[in-house]
């Protein structure tokens, strides 16, 4: 990340989506989910990592997240399906293991959580771990 | 050719030992089995934990219980030992006056100084006014940067901010003017207001700089010498911190005080000395030296070393039928130790590393009910059941069955309880001692000095070796090496340090390090095991002097550990005497010594016997 400490508007166009060609985290979910979409890039913004949203409407949560985790330089991606389910995933991962998995309603948790996969610190709370 | 079977009940682990002993009193090794001591060493309550180790024994030689001629039973006495811990000092903050907690991600940069101020008051601010905004739980990061936009449009100078919520980075990105955010603060609500207030954040990998020195803090609110004595504390607990608040309110004060801890009276054969708990292990160790032998030991009551001694007392008192005051405290052991506190007034649920003793004390008797254990034994087994010799002597018989090893012989039993060593001189009697001090202090010293709050992790950290999870798929070792796995790890193992215990990967929910754990558990094993090593070879060693001994053969439990051999050995290295963990009858490593020895002795006193006879 190009930012600069001292110089804020620096700071903050950093920090707007990212374009297709930076590394970034990718979101995919339907379109008009704002509120959740919202939460969860607030949740990377306060980690510091860059992501970008894509059109995802067909598919699972699950599903949606490891197809973002492949379109991501940082392999990581995150899911989010109709029925509000919030999915992280990342690339290396088998398709049906996911790292996270949560509801809409976790969606800032989700954010932190996706941006911790890339930065390589713990996860915030007690995350569930499904799959297995 | 008779078959007997030899039994070592100790304090945490009961093993046997099924051997063959010929016409000519030479010994047939069959086999050896472990398994827990059933209730406490030296009761009849240790009647299921010999059976179960005896079959055992005897299931893995192939042989038919009701062949055995004689089960031979060790001397085993009750060893009791307590642990107890007194904090010396402790940090109060008697006004809220400061913040220094280190959330993960503080927001903005640099020092902020102003009076603080709720969130939803800004619009009251007058232009010009320098102030801190305080943002209560539940204001959304948009309207915190927005509201704080919009005082800074009207010229008032907000320089800082303190919020509830993880989104200090949120708010700052959203600032025209960036100021220093610190976000995670638990206790928002207790923030005073109203009062001049000071917020640094540093740089990332950094630390802040102003209000971690106390002339910093002078400068920023204009303290005069007196009040920067006492606001000198304030700046020490902020030490090494990415992010801190000091509010300064009238009567802030933050003070670390000495907590009266009691007294500890050790009452030696010819001297009887006290000493303060708050004086330090090293003072208590010393006293000790200067009283030894030690005859009995007090503790203050009510405080907590009182009270162990008091318990320890009482347990043994309960188990041997005998008067309370008829216990006495054989030996103890302090050790200088901190425990993270939560700061009494803080308001992000700081901790304080505060100073601590902890103790150990041990009793043991020579007055166990051994009759009635081996009549008991006789009716479970339905065979010959011997009480053979002393518990050292038979330790060292087994020891020198270790390849390589010959009189003069030392050994160090580690355990759990207690540090018991004898040594053999040629031609003399055994030397025993038994001191206090041994695992479950170490695993105390672990628990309390990473503030885990789970005795069970504890002793996972002290037996196994850490890693760091760095993917899903591999962990770096302490050592730096990598270890990869075929399955994912779990997610709750993310990045965080585990432990790589037997049973899989155990996560350590804390913020510190490898390195920092690591360093915990070696430096517990070595104010224990390391100084109780060298007390006990002291105390046995012919006159004191520890090179007079040939060979130190190192048993227990604790031998088995993965460094404590090698602490030991580099410890007595500069004695110039050989030393190494034990082999019993060269494979049974540094268990089953007792039990080989007992057997060896009954075979020794049975050749005697026939030679009497044919003689």
């Amino acid at each position: 990340m190009d930012r600069e400490p001292h110089s804020g508007r620096a700071f903050v166009r950093a920090f707007a989506p990212a374009g297709p060609n930076r590394p970034a985290v990718v979101v995919l979910c339907r379109t008009g989910n704002r509120r959740c979409l919202r939460e969860l890039g607030a949740g990377m913004e306060e980690e510091g990592v860059p992501f970008r949203t894509g059109d995802g409407t067909g598919g699972s949560a699950v599903e949606l997240a490891f197809a973002a985790a492949q379109a991501s330089d940082l392999d990581v991606g995150v899911g989010m399906d109709a029925a509000g389910n919030v999915c992280v995933h990342h690339a290396k991962l088998p398709p049906d293991m996911p790292a996270l998995t949560g509801r809409a309603a976790d969606a800032r948790t989700m954010g932190h959580n996706a941006a911790r996969l890339v930065v390589g610190i713990p996860f915030k709370d007690a995350p569930v771990r499904t799959g297995q | 050719m008779s078959l007997v079977v030899g039994v070592d009940i100790g304090n945490s682990t009961t093993e046997a030992c099924a051997a063959e002993i010929g016409e000519d009193g030479r010994v047939t090794y069959l086999s050896a089995a472990l398994g827990r001591t059933s209730g406490v060493k030296g009761t009849t309550a240790n009647v299921p934990g010999v059976v179960e180790v005896v079959r055992g024994a005897l299931a893995a030689a192939g042989r038919d219980p009701a062949d055995v001629q004689a089960v031979l039973v060790n001397e085993a006495t009750p060893v009791i030992s307590g642990l107890a811990m007194e904090t010396i000092t402790e940090t109060i903050i008697t006004e809220s006056t400061m913040i220094g907690h280190n959330p993960d991600t503080p927001g903005g940069v640099g020092l902020g100084v102003g009076t603080t101020v709720a969130f939803a008051e800004l619009p009251g601010c007058a232009p010009g006014d320098a102030v801190i905004c305080v943002a209560g739980a539940g204001v959304d990061f948009e309207d915190v940067a927005a509201g704080i936009n919009a005082a800074t449009a009207r010229g008032v100078r907000v320089t800082g901010a303190v919020v509830p919520a993880d989104d200090a980075t949120l708010i700052a990105n959203r600032l025209r003017e960036p100021v220093p955010v610190v976000d995670e603060v638990t206790l928002v609500d207790r923030v005073p207001l109203g009062m001049p207030a000071a917020v640094e954040v540093a740089e990332q990998g950094r630390t802040i700089r102003t209000l971690s020195n106390s002339y910093g803090i002078a400068t920023v609110f204009g303290l005069d010498p007196e009040q920067t004595r006492l606001i000198a504390p304030v700046a020490r607990a902020l030490v090494g911190n990415r992010s801190a608040v000091v509010v300064r309110t009238p009567a802030g004060d933050i003070t670390d005080r000495r907590i009266p801890a009691g007294g500890l009276t050790l009452i030696g054969e010819r001297a009887k000395r006290s000493v303060g708990m708050d004086a330090g292990a090293e003072e208590i160790m010393e006293t000790l030296r200067r009283v030894q032998p030690l005859v009995d030991a007090d503790g203050e009551p009510g405080t907590h070393v009182g009270g162990m001694l008091a318990r320890v007392r009482d347990t043994m008192a309960d188990l041997t039928a005998m008067p309370r005051d008829a216990v006495r405290i054989q030996d103890v052991l302090a050790v200088d130790t901190f425990v993270p506190q939560r700061v009494t007034g803080g308001l992000a649920g700081e901790f304080a590393l505060e100073n601590a003793v902890a103790l150990a004390a041990m009793v043991r008797t020579s007055k166990g009910p051994m009759e009635l254990l081996a009549a008991r034994l006789r009716e479970a087994l339905g065979t010959e059941v011997l009480i053979g010799g002393v518990e050292a002597d038979m330790a060292l018989l087994g020891a020198l069955t270790t390849p390589g090893t010959a009189k003069p012989v030392a050994i160090l039993d580690l355990g759990g309880g207690s540090t018991d060593a004898a040594v053999a001189m040629e031609g003399a009697e055994v030397c025993s001692v038994h001191l206090a001090g041994a695992g479950d202090l170490v695993t105390s010293l672990i628990d309390s000095e990473l503030g885990l709050e789970s005795m069970e992790l504890a002793e996972e950290i002290k037996k196994f070796p850490l890693a760091k999870a760095e993917s899903f798929f591999h962990v770096r070792m302490e050592d730096g090496t990598v270890r990869f796995f075929d399955e994912p790890l779990p997610a709750e193992a993310f990045a965080r340090v585990v432990v790589l215990t037997d049973a899989g990967m155990r996560p350590i929910r804390t913020r510190h390090g490898v390195e920092k754990i690591r360093q915990v558990r070696r430096s517990a094993k070595q104010r224990v095991f390391v100084t109780n090593a060298l007390r006990a070879l002291e105390q046995v060693a012919p006159g004191g002097d520890i090179r007079r001994i040939g060979f130190l053969v190192v048993l227990g439990g604790a031998a088995l550990d993965f460094e404590i051999p090698d602490m030991i050995a580099e410890a007595v290295s500069g004695f110039g005497i050989v030393s190494g963990t034990g082999n019993v009858r060269g494979c049974e490593g540094p268990r089953n010594a007792v039990a080989t020895g007992l057997v060896a002795r009954h075979a020794s006193a049975s050749a005697t016997r026939t030679a009497v006879r044919c003689g």
